[in-house]
């Protein structure tokens, strides 16, 4: 019987959801279990791949409660039994935290991080965990009080970012750029509004998977080569660099952090230091990348929430490339109708 | 001059650079190609003039500033030191 995986995270855009290379990672060595798509959207775009999903289910938005969530993936479970789900975006995270021992006892595994880690590296407190471990890190001011706001670029200095506590940073050179967009976030996203010290240097991003302990199974670092508008990447290559490895390493093993996370580094063009930017709590939306370097990490993903033993994986291949292809999929109406009309899609 | 690769490199047949560690990607010309790969093998100084030299059917001058140039182009890229 072929282990069924539900993955969240299916709109592709040009700010793409890692859900579709999650599950092209899953399917890479052949799959005999069933994939099946968890959705927000009738429009969100990866639904329409037939080859990818076997079947599709339209569920409740975060915002709407976790009991709202459990009965949609109870109604599911019943008409097609899922072994485990992969949720892939920052803002449902909470909610499958708060599910997941629910959803074991109904044998529906997940490998995601614990609560207080995700806590700890979130926006609002990098700085703060970097100062503990000794972690370098951009300087940054929380600002919870706009009143704080010209106390802030003053000590940091332009340039500098202007950063929402959830999405978005802008590079600002003076007061009126800086002002705008802080008031843009705030709006958005509410505060606190970060504002960091710009650096000059090279970003690389690390995909990683850390086990139960928060020991490293598997990394693959890259350099962007491409970026959308949105500074998403659209073209990396996969490098070997033993100090961005080390200090992805040290990073999992301080937040003893179990699951998948995108690590944002930037090495410093005078000095060659490395300073932590971000942690995403999840796989990237490049994680196909990952598997085409010889690391599947979302099939260790899958292993590890079934309860299995992972050990390291061996070094990822450098200088394997990807280029992004948008493409268009064309499809019946009642594609479109049945995902309207009884929220689910299943291939014919 | 003795010079030290400070990072992996991988070049290609037709010349494209691969730098394992940044991921930054640099076309060499055949010189560039020719040196790089005597580089590789240890050959520098009075040695790698010569076999330039003999290679490219030049006086000592120009393999000289040859060498210099690209040598210069390495360190100023930080790919040796």
């Amino acid at each position: 019987m072929g282990i069924n995986i539900a993955v969240t995270g299916l709109n592709a855009t040009d700010n793409p959801a890692p859900g579709i290379g999650v599950i092209r990672s899953i399917r890479h060595e052949g799959w005999d279990g069933e994939i099946i798509g968890l959705a927000y959207d009738v429009y969100d775009t990866g639904i329409y791949d037939m080859d990818l999903l076997d079947h599709t289910y339209m569920i409740s938005y975060p915002n709407q409660g976790s009991e709202t969530l459990f009965q949609r993936l109870m109604e599911i479970h019943e008409e097609h039994r899922i072994d485990v789900i992969i949720p892939t975006l920052d803002s449902e995270l909470s909610i499958f935290q708060t599910l997941e021992p629910r959803l074991k006892e109904k044998g529906i595994g997940l490998f995601i991080p614990p609560r207080e880690a995700v806590n700890k590296r979130s926006k609002a407190k990098l700085a703060e965990l970097c100062e503990e471990h000794d972690i370098p890190t951009p300087k940054t001011i929380s600002i919870m009080n706009p009143g704080k706001f010209d106390d802030a670029l003053e000590e940091i200095g332009f340039p500098l970012y202007i950063k929402g506590v959830f999405y978005d940073a802008y590079k600002c050179n003076t007061r009126s750029e800086a002002l705008k967009h802080f008031d843009k976030l705030r709006l958005q996203w509410g505060l606190p509004v970060l504002v960091q010290e710009s650096l000059d240097g090279e970003e690389f991003d690390v995909c990683t998977v850390g086990d139960r302990d928060g020991e490293m199974i598997g990394a693959v670092p890259i350099r962007k080569l491409r970026l959308t508008e949105k500074g998403k990447a659209w073209a990396a290559v996969t490098i070997r660099n033993n100090e961005l490895i080390k200090l992805s390493r040290d990073i999992l093993k301080t937040l003893k952090w179990s699951g998948p996370c995108e690590i944002e580094i930037l090495q410093e063009a005078k000095t060659k230091k490395l300073y932590l930017l971000e942690i995403n709590p999840r796989f990237p939306a490049w994680i196909y990348l990952c598997t085409g370097a010889n690391q599947n990490l979302p099939k260790v993903v899958v292993d590890l929430a079934l309860g299995k033993d992972v050990e390291p994986l061996p070094p990822a291949t450098s200088g394997v490339t990807f280029v992004r292809h948008a493409t268009d999929l064309v499809c019946p109406l009642e594609y479109l109708e049945n995902l309207t009309m009884y929220g689910e899609l299943h291939k014919s | 001059m003795s010079s030290t690769f400070t990072t992996e490199l991988t070049l290609s047949q037709s010349g494209f650079l691969f730098d394992h560690s940044t991921g930054l990607t640099y076309s060499l010309n055949s010189t560039g190609r020719f040196i790089f790969e005597h580089m590789k093998e240890g050959k520098e100084g009075a040695e790698m003039l010569a076999l330039l030299q003999e290679e490219f059917l030049v006086d000592e001058s120009t393999a000289r500033n040859d060498l210099d140039d690209f040598l210069r182009q390495l360190k100023e890229l930080g790919l040796v030191d």
